[in-house]
């Protein structure tokens, strides 16, 4: 099992900081990553060995908490603890701050883009959740602030194919919205983990929800549509969400990031005990009450809390992760035989 | 012998019916004084309640009359959320207060307005109400 993740790289991304957060960009040539030094840095590849192409500096007053990269790969949003986020404008190597978005009250935590590339979703220390419209010109527009959450808002990400927006907070619920009417609703709430949910992550088909928390577990949420066959009750029109899996332990730390690989649909965590877990969906397990094996344990990925995973859309089992030690790795995940 | 012995019960039972007289006075008074209490402390918050939505009506109301010689496109978006948060603050039930959904519906009259203000490009000064609301933003 030690063999199905091996180290290919290591940056040291932020030195004398942490690394908060990781992106790749659709094409999978690049990846973001953000720190607590306030900057960003565009990360490409140069022969064998991982290079530094830009550093995006200006535009942030503190921590730099997460970045996303537009649908299109020409913009990259960045959500600061300043309490605003910078839309970045890719020009071959160089980024320009393009706009910057204002108005949540404290600490901006997570940024994300619509698989449209027309809204964007971002969300705060301020309980709220805010979701933003892009124009033709660039203009952003707010089209709904969200205060459903009663707590710390950690992240947002949105459904892989349609306009469903998903929120995880430090008041221990998953929430999900929709569009009705002009206006955003939450349509659902996930309750189950027993403390802070950390982040959150669509399988590709978007029939499943993995959500990652300070209880030391990961939950698979399974969406339900109305009248489905499994006799599983909905709420008028909306699907329902049920927990149908539950991976407890296997950490003995919070977990701070889970990712589900585009690719393979191989689930990977980052926890704060330093390590580096991948898991799989066992094949003949039922897919209303699936179990997930362990398949790649690395104890010692990291000499300080790993913050996040990061899959490469397009290149098989091409995994970066980056932690408090300022650092960002590269691994290759292989899935082990016999599975 | 009759008498008497009533006269004996008289005092024999006295502790025990001074002792339900006192609880049945203290029951009263201290009522009372919890109803008072009760209807200062729900005047105080709902009075803040009203004082924060009655500044949102008041910006609304102001900002319709402004945009309202406007007919620029991005100006009708913008009309169409004064309208959805005056439709709010309007539909709001000033007059129930064991209505269920009210921290619900103040939530989503406070994101409007937030939004609205996002959309105006103005700071929301109203931080005195907001404070004084008692409820952390």
């Amino acid at each position: 099992m030690k063999d199905s993740l091996v180290l290919l790289g290591r940056v040291p991304a932020h030195p004398d900081s942490r690394c908060w957060f990781l992106a790749w960009n659709p094409a999978g040539t690049l990846l973001a990553s953000c720190g607590g030094d306030r900057r960003v840095r565009i990360w490409g590849t140069e022969g064998d060995s991982w290079i530094c192409k830009s550093v995006l500096s200006e535009g942030h007053q503190r921590t730099v908490r997460k970045v996303a990269w537009s649908p299109c790969g020409n913009y990259l949003a960045s959500a600061s603890f300043d309490a605003t986020t910078c839309i970045w404008k890719k020009n071959q190597d160089d980024f320009e701050c393009v706009t910057t978005l204002e108005g949540h009250e404290n600490e901006v935590k997570s940024v994300a883009w619509a698989p449209s590339g027309n809204l964007l979703a971002t969300c705060s220390r301020d309980k709220s959740v805010w979701v933003w419209e892009v124009d033709e010109e660039d203009e952003y527009e707010c089209v709904s602030v969200l205060n459903s959450h009663t707590q710390d808002v950690k992240h947002v990400v949105w459904h892989p194919s349609q306009e469903l927006l998903a929120s995880a907070s430090y008041d221990d619920t998953v929430k999900l919205y929709r569009e009705e009417e002009d206006d955003w609703v939450c349509c659902a709430t996930l309750e189950g983990h027993e403390s802070t949910v950390w982040s959150l992550a669509f399988d590709p088909s978007g029939q499943r929800l993995a959500s990652c928390s300070d209880d030391r577990t990961v939950r698979i949420w399974q969406q339900y549509p109305p009248g489905n066959e499994q006799g599983v009750a909905c709420s008028g029109s909306d699907p329902s969400w049920k927990c149908i899996c539950t991976l407890s332990g296997f950490h003995s730390r919070t977990i701070y990031d889970v990712a589900w690989c585009p690719l393979t649909g191989a689930l990977a965590t980052a926890c704060g005990d330093d390590a580096i877990r991948v898991f799989e969906e066992d094949p003949s397990s039922d897919p209303q009450q699936p179990t997930f094996s362990l398949t790649a344990h690395l104890p010692q990925a990291h000499s300080q809390d790993v913050n996040c995973v990061a899959w490469n859309p397009k290149e098989r089992g091409l995994l970066a992760s980056c932690s408090d030690d300022g650092e960002v790795a590269f691994w290759k995940y292989q899935r082990p035989e016999g599975l | 012998m009759a008498g008497s012995q009533d006269m004996f019960d008289a005092i024999v039972m006295a502790d025990e019916r001074f002792h339900e007289e006192g609880y049945q006075e203290g029951y009263e008074e201290g009522s009372n004084l919890g109803i008072i209490e009760g209807r200062q402390h729900g005047t105080l918050h709902g009075a803040k309640i009203g004082s924060e939505i009655g500044c949102y009506q008041g910006f609304a109301f102001a900002w319709r009359c402004l945009l309202h010689s406007s007919a620029t496109e991005r100006d009708s978006k913008k009309m169409k959320v004064v309208e959805s948060l005056i439709g709010m603050i309007q539909k709001f039930p000033y007059d129930d207060p064991t209505y269920d959904k009210l921290h619900e519906d103040l939530d989503r009259i406070r994101g409007k307005f937030k939004q609205l203000c996002s959309l105006l490009n103005v700071q929301p000064d109203f931080k005195i109400s907001a404070q004084g609301s008692g409820l952390s933003f």
